[in-house]
């Protein structure tokens, strides 16, 4: 009871800097989870674009026009060049459209005129060019075989022709993926948020006088380690606590859901396996100023190695590969299967358990090495 | 003295490990880090063949087996893959994700897919076309045999559908697509870690400076008492930090140019510039720490790297969208952010034909800089002390 009182004692003392670092890592994760929504890990179904329309907006290039917007997402610029360009590059929109003088008059009186396209060379400006080419032609072959006003109606049916579409995933796919995106980033605010708080807390534990007072007394090595542990998990849970209710704050009632659930459940033994990682670091370093920077070259380091920030289909096949020797790959993986598990049967399931155990085997791993380690020091003091 | 003085703080600082760690070694972490991320997120989001199964119920229909050979056409405007396959197979193959959609050709044309997504869109996008071609056909016919009177309509109907069918593969000239190469959003990413290095460089000037001030420590207090003026103290201490920041530079753009393919467009001068510019603002911000704060050296490392990160975060380095953002909505904000102006320089060269906002954002650092060894300034001189 010492030693775990001790704990909480300088843990109250920290208090300032560990609830400062906890909430930014928190509101990071907050933050890249409202951000994603315009960057490149959510597919849209509709394309975002810019249109400079030069022409008077009547006739056929109202028709065009509508047709864009129907079909896209117009975001609406400011009308400069840098506005326009900036936009392009940040993938605010995909493609600009640039729409000549008196392009409606000459497309009707089939002067070939030409609208400018400057794309991202992504799928969304590809889908945009499919797009444009096809309203184009359209136009172009009822114009050909007959040049009349009708032709505005026509080529509006002939547009919005649908095919019959069936989805079978009954899943909530938006969601679930925003989901799989909040806890992914758990990988990083947990493991980051453990990792300093628990060497900051332990340092205060490795002053040569308190150590040596340890060393001599009666309690063994096994059992104040196994303390120091518990006296960590309580800090981590609280800050698993924390980015569970936020997770349903900000994603909601889906969080109620099999696949919440199983998200949750997995970050807690996450968060098991990082306290245990902690507890083997700040066994490991000496020096109180070399914190910072492990916990920037850990943290970062597996987040960027194992898909955190960026969707792991994404990485190189070098890196996919690497990143198996490391906890947060299976924390990781787990993740992204439980929010894409729709049949829950054993085939499916047998995956996820199977990451949970490498998981627990990892924690297990972390536990025996720095009971090993800690003997070893002792006997050597 | 000069020169004695320059030597030390140089020796002195090169010593520091944890100094060393932050100006050299973290942003060649963090640089590899991005490059095991990001190398190939911008391949695999280019446009690939959407693979689809297709199931054949009925005789086959002339316009839609012609439209889909066209579209799984090897070439560059290749958009599917086909297979043909039957029902158990493809349902298999689209649980398993390896396929898009399934396209079945009854009566009565119907696509599967298993959930929303861009692939999907476009496979949906690419199919509506097939029975659009379709709806118009059938309404030119339409009208043909409604407005013609003659006996020729047969004939006349061959030609327009042969001729419809012609202007549907041809290509179009109305489109001009103009797109650029250099839109590598990744490598703005990279930007913000050379601002960072810039400004984490702060942390050499800071220390450089710190000993030099009685108020600080023995060291500060043995310098005051030197007979050596103080501003020979200061312009040596800062002249070391200021090299060694550049020595750091110069190994992370070696790093970054020839091991991760770092483009930094085409003027090499410029480059120089921005970075020797950029480097000297993180030197100002270094000296305006140390002399206008009274707390101890590790808190002040502590309030650099905080405003470093959280200029950089500004800056679009944990995604860059943020950069965007704030650059439209609050673009003050970004226009007295040194990380952005150092990023938002390099972007400009490489992204922009033109230099005028390169030359923006190297005036705004060097008025920052300026700005902040001005009050730094005011903070240092005429320092005398009783007794030490």
């Amino acid at each position: 009871m010492t030693i775990f009182k001790t704990f909480l004692k300088v843990l109250n003392k920290n208090k300032g800097i560990v609830i400062l670092y906890s909430a930014i890592l928190i509101f990071f994760a907050a933050f890249s989870l409202q951000n994603n929504d315009n960057s490149m890990q959510f597919e849209k179904e509709k394309p975002s674009i810019a249109i400079r329309n030069r022409d008077q907006e009547e006739g056929f290039t109202k028709e065009f026009i509508t047709y864009l917007k129907e079909n896209s997402e117009v975001i609406e610029l400011e009308d400069k060049e840098e506005a326009y360009l900036d936009a392009l590059f940040y993938r605010n929109v995909n493609t600009i459209i640039t729409i000549p003088e008196q392009f409606g008059e000459n497309f009707v009186a089939q002067n070939n005129p030409e609208i400018e396209v400057k794309g991202t060379n992504s799928y969304e400006s590809e889908l945009t060019n499919l797009m444009i080419e096809r309203y184009l032609k359209v136009a172009k072959i009822y114009f050909t075989i007959s040049p009349s006003e009708e032709n505005f109606q026509k080529i509006k049916e002939t547009v919005e022709e649908e095919i019959k579409l069936e989805m079978t995933s009954k899943l909530n796919t938006n969601e679930l993926k925003k989901m799989a995106t909040y806890y992914n980033f758990a990988n990083y605010s947990i493991l980051a948020g453990c990792v300093y708080v628990i060497c900051l807390i332990l340092s205060s534990f490795k002053n040569e006088k308190i150590k040596k007072r340890t060393i001599i007394s009666s309690v063994n090595e096994i059992k104040y380690n196994r303390i120091l542990l518990m006296g960590n998990f309580l800090f981590a849970i609280v800050l698993w606590l924390f980015y569970c209710l936020i997770s349903i704050v900000l994603i909601g009632n889906i969080m109620f859901t099999k696949q919440g659930i199983g998200c949750i459940l997995n970050s807690l033994l996450f968060t098991l396996c990082a306290v245990t990682l902690s507890f083997l670091i700040s066994n490991l370093i000496q020096n109180k100023n070399a914190i910072n920077g492990i916990v920037n070259v850990i943290a970062l380091g597996s987040s960027f190695l194992c898909g955190a920030f960026v969707p792991t289909e994404l990485l190189p096949e070098m890196v996919q590969k690497v990143a198996h020797l490391l906890p947060s790959y299976y924390f990781i993986n787990n993740n992204e299967k439980i929010t894409s598990l729709e049949n829950w049967n054993w085939e499916h399931l047998s995956p996820i358990l199977l990451n949970t155990i490498i998981l627990l085997f990892f924690s297990c791993l972390f536990v025996i090495i720095t009971n090993y380690l800690t003997k070893k020091r002792r006997k050597q003091t | 003295m000069f020169f004695h003085n320059f030597k030390y703080t140089f020796k002195i600082l090169f010593k520091n490990k944890s100094l060393i760690f932050w100006t050299f070694a973290f942003p060649i972490i963090l640089g590899t880090l991005f490059y095991f991320a990001f190398s190939d997120i911008e391949k695999k989001e280019q446009f690939d063949r959407i693979q689809i199964a297709i199931i054949e119920n009925e005789l086959p229909n002339e316009i839609w087996n012609q439209a889909l050979k066209e579209l799984s056409e090897e070439g560059e405007n290749q958009i599917l893959q086909l297979q043909y396959t039957n029902i158990e197979q493809a349902n298999k193959l689209l649980e398993e994700e390896k396929i898009s959609g399934i396209l079945i050709l009854d009566s009565e044309q119907k696509l599967i897919v298993k959930k929303n997504g861009i692939n999907e869109t476009i496979l949906k996008f690419a199919i509506e076309e097939i029975k659009q071609t379709e709806t118009m056909l059938k309404n030119i016919i339409h009208s043909i045999t409604y407005e013609s009177q003659i006996q020729d309509t047969k004939n006349s109907i061959n030609m327009t559908i042969q001729k419809i069918l012609q202007m549907k593969t041809e290509s179009m000239n109305n489109i001009k697509d103009v797109s650029v190469n250099n839109m590598s959003y990744t490598m703005i990413e990279y930007y913000t870690l050379i601002a960072m290095t810039c400004l984490y460089g702060g942390l050499l000037s800071m220390i450089a400076i710190q000993k030099n001030l009685a108020n600080m420590g023995s060291v500060g207090k043995r310098s005051a008492t030197s007979p050596t003026t103080k501003k020979t103290m200061i312009l040596s201490s800062l002249l070391s930090s200021y090299l060694i920041q550049l020595i750091g530079i110069i190994l992370l753009f070696l790093y970054t140019i020839f091991v991760l393919n770092v483009d930094y467009g085409n003027h090499f001068s410029f480059v120089v510039l921005l970075t020797l510019v950029g480097c000297f603002a993180g030197l100002s911000l270094g000296i305006f720490l140390a002399s206008t704060l009274k707390s101890s050296e590790n808190s002040k490392t502590g309030i650099l790297l905080a405003i470093t990160m959280f200029g950089c975060f500004l800056s679009g380095m944990m995604g860059i969208t943020m950069k965007y953002v704030v650059d439209k909505n609050i673009p003050f904000i970004n226009r007295i952010n040194p990380a952005n102006l150092i990023t938002d320089g390099f972007y400009a060269l490489y992204y922009y034909d033109t230099q005028t906002r390169f030359y923006h954002n190297v005036i705004g650092l060097l008025l920052i800089s300026c700005f902040l060894i001005f009050i730094s300034i005011l903070f240092l001189r005429r320092q005398t002390y009783d007794n030490l």
